[in-house]
This record gives C-alpha cells, structure tokens and sequence, in this order.
C-alpha cells in the first residue's frame, strides 16, 4: 500500500507515440503511459494483479515484471509503474528468461498461501488468479504438504476487534453485501484503493503484516456503502463476494449482454449476464468517460426485479387477458376518436418514445402527448451516477416532448382515455396522480405490476429495458444502445414501440422504423446508425452546451 | 588516542545544555555557520566524505545537494532514528548520551537545506532516548538554539520527536515518512524519491542519527581533518554497536578502515572473543555473515566489506563462537524477517513467511533432503523483485549462512530419520489426479 498515489497515465487518441525497442525489435507506443497500457495496444498483456486502470497505482503484486534499461544496464522493473520514454529499452518474457523466471517466482509466492478451492470459489473461471497461473507459471507445487500453506480461514484466525465484533477466518461478514474469505485474499489492496479514492470512504483496510496480513473494516465498523459492490469487480480472486451472486451461478456458463442503465441520466455502461433465460447478476463494462469501471449497487440489483413481479399478459378491469386481446382493445380506444392523454416515459427507449410520438401524430388533435416525471432528482455522486433518475431525460427533450405532467393534471377532466406507458405515475405522487383517476378510460403499459396498473382499466404488458434494443441519450449527450437479453418471462411480451405500433396501425416491423422517426426529429442523429453508435455509444455533437 | 568525531562526550553528562556547552557543544552555531552560505555548506560536506551511517552508505553531501531550492514547498528532515536492525544499538546510546549534538547537528543540516521544521523519528520502545530528546529539545528552545530567528540570525527552525509504533521496516524511509504522516508505515513506490517528494509531497531529507552528528565536528575541525581519518573512500570514524561472544561489548567509535579483528580483540574496544570465534556479523542482522577466515582479512570499512561480499550496514558487529548454531541463528532472523515483512510486495510477504516455516521445521528435525536448496530457491526468487530491501536483507543472510555453514544445516536435516523421502507427495503432482 504506496500511500503516495500516482494514478495511472492511460493512453489517449491524441497522445504523442514515441518508438521504444521491445523485445529487440523497434515499435511504436504512446509516450508518458505506463508499460501495461503500452503493451496493451500492441496486443501484450502483462500478467498483474493490483494494477487497475481506474485505480491509483499501488505497485505491490509484483506480477507485472518486465526488464528495462537502467543506469545500471538492463534490470526488472514493474511494468505497472514505468512510464514509457522515447528510446527505452524493454524486454518482456518473450525474450528475457529472467523476466519469465521472476513471473513465475511471483506466482509462485503468489500461490504460497492460496487455497485451492477453485472448484467451490465463486470466482473461478474469471479469476486473475488462475488465468496468470496459466500464462506464467504453470509449475507444479514445490511446496512440502506437511508444511502446508498459512490458512487464514481457520478458526484459529478469528477473532474479535477491539469493538467486539468477529473478525478473520472464514467467510466474514463484512456488511450488508459483501462477504470475505480471507484465505483466498493476495492482498493486492485493490478493495482498500477502491473504498478510499473512488468511494471516498475509506471503510476497508490491510490489518498486520507479513503473511499474516488480513482484509478488515475498522473496528466495529462495517463495509457499506452505495458502491461498495464493486470491491467484487476489483478483487482479483474470490475473497470478495457480493452476498446477491454467492454460489448462484459458475461465471462459465453465463452469457453476456452489453447494455447500460436506464433508471439514472449518466446511461452507466453495464452487461447483462444470464443464463437458461434467466439473469444471474449485472456486471460493469468500462466505458472511459461514462463509469469508469463502476456501477452502483442500485444498478447492480436492477437484474432481480427483471423476474419479480412481471406483468406477463394483459389486464381488463379485473380480469386476465392474453396478450394481443389487450392490445387489440387498447388499439380500440385509443383510435376510437377520443380525446386521448398519452404519457410517456423518459426510461424507456428513444425508439418507444418516437413510438409514442408517432401515435400521438396519427391521431392528429385527438391526442397529446406528456412527458416528465415526478421521480425526485438528486445530485451526481461523482462516480457513476448522474442522480436524475430519468435515464432518457435528454433524449424526450431532443424529440420534442414536452415536461408538462402537471399539466396533465389539472386539464385530467379534458380527456377520456389515458396512456400511460413505461411510468408508475400512481407509485411516484399518488396524490397528484388521483386527478387522473377522473379520465374514465385508463390503459397502461407496463413491465411490471406496479400501483398504476393497480388503477389501470386496461393494463398491458411489455419487455422490460433488459429485454429491447434501443438507444439513450444520457446527460452528457451521448446516444448509447441499449441490447436485448434473452430473458422474457414470457415469449408473447413485445417491445413497447411495437406494442404502440398495433395499437396506432403504424404497420412497424422493427426498431428500426422507430429510430428512423427519432432520426428525423432530432438532426444530429443523421446517418448515424446502430453500428456507428457501437458498445462504448457516440457523443453527439453540439447537443449538451 | 584515536580522535573522537561523534561520541567524545560519553560519560560526561552531557545530556544537559550547560555539560554540553562547556564541552565545546553548540559553538558552530552562530558567525561560523550563519556566515556560510547553503552551498559552501553543502559542498563543505561532500569534500568531508561523510556517508550515511544508517546502512547504505549513500554520500551525505550528494543527498542533500538532491533536495531542490527556492522550492515552493517547504523542505522537511527527518532524522531516522527508528534503529530496528537487530545487532544495532549505537543510535539510542548516542541519543541518550548526547542529545544536544544531534540538535546541533540537525540545525547545520536544517541552514544547508533552507528547513523549517524538523522531525526526529524515534523507535517506539526508546521511551528512555524519547524523554532525553524531550529535555534537551526543551533547553535548546531555551537558550535561543531553536524555534524563531536562532541568534540573532533571522533563521528559524523547529524540531519535533514523533515516536514510531514499532515497526522495523519503518527504518526505510519512505516507510518513515508514511507512518509520520500518520500512514500504516510501508515503503512507497520510488520515484519520487524523498528528496523531491517526501513528506507531505514536499522535499524531504531523511538522514541518520549518526550522520547528522558528525556534523559539528566537521564544521569545528574543518574538512580536512575529518577527511584524513579513515581511508580515502570510507573517511571519518564510525560508531560501532559490538555484540556478542565478546568479553566487552559496547559502543565503540573507531576510525572507518580499523580492521574487524582490531575491533574485536584490542583492549581499548571488546577485549577479546569468548570462546573460538566461527564467524561475524559485521553490520546488522541483514548484513551476509563472516567466517571467522573472513573476518580475519576484513577492515571495517564500505570498501574492504563490498569486496568480502558483505556490507558495512549500521555498524552492528555480532561476533560468535564454535558454541553457537548457525541453523539457529539463521531459524532467528528469518522468523524476525517474516514478522517484520510490511506485507506490501508479494515475493517478500509470502516468501519471508515461507522460508521462516521451512527452516521451522528443519530446527524441529522435520527437515527433507531438497528443503535447504528450496530455501536458497526463495530467497534467490524474492531478491531483486520488491519495492524495498527488506527482502534483500532476508535473502542475504538465508543465502550466507546456508552457503557458509552447510555442513550444519545439512546435519540439522539429516537427523530427520526419513529426510531422504519425497519432499511433494508424488500424488499431489499434476497428471496424478487426471
């Protein structure tokens, strides 16, 4: 643990790049960054396991051995902490035997003391660990058994802090979410440097020294805090677990898809892991200017209420009805020539809410269309949460729809049916929502069950956010796709944009004939297709000042 | 009569400022160094030779020309005392017996370096030293030595003693200056090296006790003096802590090129070895050991000791005889390494923990043919790869004392009656299970 932090220096489109001779042959990398980030875009990864790129450099795992030219001649350096100059010399293990040895030394002391539970560890399988085993040591033990390894998770290792709470030996409570197994613990101090620079709290700290080190919160504190999860991330093996994904699922057999979070304006860039249709947990995916590598622990659980409480059919007064009944009725009303309300919702897609518009347009001054929320917003923590809960904020705004549901309420009594999509208006301000409860014909459409389907007439169920392909336009105006996973609870559930699209006659047959309406309301969408936004999403020009 | 540069007020009570001063103590501060400008100053002590006392040895006038000037950050000294290494005790004696020099000397090295404020960093258990420097620190405060505009020369500095919790590797010093500002005491990532960004990211010198306490003589007695002393690359005198299988151990100061034996046997120093002498440790635990053959062609000295393979250290001589156990020796240190190991850099946290239980089991004669070579192994593997030399200092002796005294450690493991089984049980080999 360097108190002294150095945060690493990333490579850069714009970054000078300077020729340094690796491994005797002279190539081309950015100047000013360190080596692991050099190699990296050649195409060399370096064995490590404290470094990480959102993290201050620490330098203490050891693992990421190179040799450079010193003013002593060539001697072992770490790659993590030597920043790359014009001319330097540096071999890795693919040509220096001594840099091959020194890995293979580290993980040997590595490995000293790390049980070999891999096969009832939760992180085997995308374990550092184990993959730096594979590309730098492969060595069978050396290790005598009646020496044996200093096991921390022996009960002989627990024990009560000076505030009398347990502490050491195996699976310890941290707090709320997470749970350490000392024993598998490299003290690498990624969770500590976590907690303390990025946190800002620091709630995690290195107790002892030596082997006998061990992972602890301060006495009769504990680890809680909005993204105290993301220790899990970091942890390069499995003594950090958080308590939601324990033994729930080997990592191997869980597919991925990329995704971000619609329920906070900053669009944290996420994967979407599931398996047999079901998702297993929600994982960050770093994106440099968005979240960094972080996610909070609200958009971490998200994935539990993707199968609780699902509005899987559709709802007429009281009674169940399948599906394309209930869209077919609300298709019915909308297009009865009423005076149609429709509301839409600022966390669901661009797509859905070019539906909506289009609806709102085909029924020409029958309908109009709302927009806004009632959801309270709060600060930005800094992290990777903007505080507005409205994901698609800038999106509604760039199409045009207006944040006027106050409005709504107090001209309720002008008409006679209702739609209200994708928004729990009775769950955020039942009092202000009661006026509504005038407008005789209510149709909802909803992913869940929620209070506003509770005071629906009409309800109709629709795929939830992890469940469509559509695109978000987050505070920093950057239009980001989201991807669909396959985990339907159940397969009649449509899009919402496709549901609007019946119930409008609009003749739609993909999300695509939605964004192409979106692309003509908002103009610096142009020619920029689903392709073009990509994983990491595009930042649109000119759009936030 | 040898000249006397650092411990000639022993035994005269010189702990008082009114001892001190009648022996000649604080005349350097006043015309003679507010007359000097920082660079006369400083080149005045590269031309003297000195070396850091504290182990490495670094010239003390190159260090200090590292510290950059007109920095916008002030610039810290931090004195080590934090005098862990096993073997050595000349830096509690010297601040218990004269306190006063190390604050004079500390006021020259505060003039070269533009210092404001000071910290003396005293090893936790030395609460006898910590209350010395407390006392004298106060009567320098009150005879104008300290604090604001020293006589009359508008230059002002004050000295603090901040006590360390007991760690070893808070010798280091970027370790040092971790645990001052209150960090858990590991070293840092290097560079910045302190002299740029130490404490508190400012410029920071940190220099041994002893080092700073060659000052006033130096300045009173003039470089050349100083610089006669000793051999021309190790010049002045160097306080020695003797240990051991000797009839007078002690603290003694001898002129740097004295030979070890001299050391050993003299009359006016240890008197003699008790016993056949089998070896010596010449400067601190960390320090490779000597045969007695050895010891016997060594000079105490940077040079003679770097061309015997060992190193002059901090001046813990520890001599021993035939009586002693190498294997028991060595079972010591390594187990003190691996409970001092900071914890920070995998190869010496696991590894000093790991030979320390290798070398367990050999001493309880558990030992397997294979487990010494293993050893050497480790401590090969966890050389050279961390961020500090606390590993160095473990692997050296490890490789030393197996390497000279093999024929004991071979014996210590063939009295396990089954030392010649399979060290790994061939059914843990990979390819046994699959």
């Amino acid at each position: 643990m360097s108190n002294f932090y150095h945060m690493p220096v990333l490579p850069k489109p714009d970054t000078k790049r300077v020729t340094i001779n690796l491994d005797g042959k002279d190539v081309e990398v950015p100047e000013g960054t360190n080596l692991v980030e050099a190699l990296k875009t050649l195409g060399i990864a370096t064995p490590h396991f404290c470094y990480h790129q959102d993290l201050p450099v620490s330098g203490n795992c050891r693992q990421c051995m190179v040799e450079t030219d010193g003013p002593r001649g060539m001697a072992l350096a770490i790659a993590c902490y030597t920043p790359v100059r014009a001319g330097m010399k540096v071999a890795t293990d693919r040509s220096s035997v001594k840099v091959k040895e020194a890995r293979a030394a580290v993980m040997e002391f590595q490995l000293a003391n790390h049980p070999l539970d891999c096969p009832i560890c939760d992180k085997a399988g995308e374990c550092t660990l184990q993959d730096n085993y594979m590309s730098s040591d492969r060595q069978p033990s050396r290790m005598r058994d009646d020496i044996g390894k200093q096991y921390k998770g022996s009960p002989e290792f627990r024990h009560e802090d000076s505030k009398g709470q347990e502490r050491g030996g195996k699976h310890v409570d941290l707090g709320p979410t997470v749970i350490l197994d000392q024993e598998r613990c490299i003290l690498c101090d990624r969770c500590v440097r976590f907690m303390r620079d990025v946190a800002g709290e620091e709630q995690l700290y290195i107790n002892g020294r030596g082997d006998h080190a061990f992972l602890s919160t301060f006495p009769g504190m504990e680890l809680s805090h909005d993204y105290d999860l993301n220790v899990s991330d970091v942890c390069p093996v499995g003594a950090l677990t958080g308590k939601h994904f324990r033994f729930q699922q080997r990592v191997w057999l869980l597919s991925k898809t990329e995704t971000i979070d619609p329920f906070d304006s900053l669009g944290a860039n996420i994967t979407v892991e599931h398996h047999d249709g079901h998702a297993w947990r929600i994982m960050p995916r770093r994106h440099p200017d968005v979240n960094k590598s972080w996610i909070s622990n609200r958009a971490r659980l998200e994935y539990q209420k993707l199968s609780t409480d699902r509005l899987a059919s559709g709802r007429f007064q009281t009674a169940e009805v399948p599906l394309a009944q209930a869209v077919a009725r609300a298709g019915e009303l909308v297009r009865g020539g009423r005076k149609v309300a429709i509301v839409s919702s600022g966390t669901l897609t661009l797509e859905d809410n070019a539906a909506l518009y289009a609806l709102t347009k085909s029924l020409d001054n029958k309908a109009e269309l709302f927009g806004g929320s009632w959801a309270p917003v709060g600060k930005p923590d800094g992290i990777a949460q903007s505080g507005d809960p409205i994901g698609n904020r800038l999106g509604l705004k760039l199409l045009g729809i207006p944040d006027n549901l106050d409005e709504l309420v107090r001209r309720a009594k002008e008409f006679d049916v209702l739609l209200v999509v994708g928004q729990d208006l009775w769950g955020l301000d039942a009092t202000k929502a009661k006026a509504l409860e005038t407008i005789p014909e209510r149709i909802v459409l909803s992913a869940w069950h929620d209070a506003t389907t509770a005071k629906a007439t009409l309800s109709v169920g629709v795929r939830s956010w992890a469940e469509v392909r559509g695109t978000m336009i987050n505070c920093q105006g950057r239009i980001q796709m989201l991807n669909a996973a396959p985990i339907l609870p159940s397969p009649d559930l449509e899009p919402v944009w496709q549901v609007v699209s019946e119930m409008g006659k609009l003749g739609w047959t993909s999300e695509l004939d939605a964004y192409q309406v979106a692309q003509v309301r908002i103009p610096s969408l142009t020619g920029l297709n689903y392709r073009a936004i990509g994983p990491q999403g595009r930042l649109l020009e000119g759009v936030v000042a | 009569m040898t000249t006397l540069t650092v411990t000639q007020n022993f035994g005269k009570g010189a702990k008082d400022i009114g001892v001190y001063k009648s022996l000649g103590g604080y005349s350097t501060i006043g015309q003679k160094l507010f007359d000097l400008s920082q660079f006369e100053l400083i080149d005045l002590v590269t031309r003297s030779g000195l070396r850091g006392r504290g182990g490495a040895g670094f010239p003390t006038g190159m260090k200090w020309s590292f510290v950059p000037r007109n920095s916008a950050k002030p610039v810290y000294l931090v004195v080590n005392a934090d005098e862990g290494e096993p073997g050595t005790f000349k830096d509690h004696v010297l601040m218990l017996e004269d306190p006063h020099r190390l604050i004079e000397g500390m006021i020259l090295c505060g003039w070269a370096l533009g210092v404001r404020t000071a910290y003396i960093y005293v090893r936790g258990e030395f609460l006898a030293a910590i209350d010395t420097l407390n006392a004298a620190l106060k009567q320098a405060y009150e005879a104008g030595f300290l604090g604001e505009n020293i006589k009359g020369s508008g230059y002002s500095l004050d000295i603090y003693v901040h006590r360390g919790a007991g760690a070893y590797i808070c010798g280091e010093e970027t370790a040092l200056i971790n645990s001052l500002e209150g960090f858990k005491g590991q070293p840092r990532l290097k560079p910045p090296f302190p002299a740029v960004s130490g404490a508190w990211a400012s410029p920071t010198c940190v220099n041994n006790v002893e080092t700073l306490m060659a000052l006033p003589w130096i300045l009173e007695n003039g470089v050349e003096a100083y610089a006669a002393m000793g051999t021309p690359k190790s010049t002045g005198t160097k306080v020695f802590s003797v240990s051991g299988d000797v009839k007078r151990p002690g603290v003694y100061e001898v002129p740097l090129g004295t030979p070890l034996m001299e050391l050993l046997e003299s009359d006016k120093y240890c008197q003699g070895v008790v016993g056949t002498l089998k070896g010596v440790i010449p400067g601190g635990s960390s320090s490779p050991v000597l045969t007695a053959e050895e010891a016997a062609k060594a000079n105490m000295d940077y040079e003679s000791l770097a061309s015997l393979k060992t190193m002059l250290g901090s001046g813990a001589v520890v001599a021993f005889n035939t009586t002693r156990s190498a294997v028991g020796m060595l079972a010591s240190l390594t187990r003190f390494y691996a409970h001092e190991s900071c914890g920070q850099c995998t190869p010496c946290r696991e590894g000093t923990g790991y030979a320390d239980r290798i070398l367990k089991t050999v001493v309880a004669g558990k030992g397997r043919d294979g487990d010494l070579d293993h050893m050497l192994s480790l401590a090969a593997n966890f050389s050279y790869t961390t961020i500090c030399p606390l590993a160095i200092a473990d692997a050296w002796p490890i490789e030393n004392f197996i390497g000279k005294f093999r024929g004991e450690f071979d014996a210590a493991v063939s009295r396990n009656p089954e030392h010649a089984a399979d060290r790994v049980d061939p059914a843990f080999r990979p390819g046994a299970f699959w």
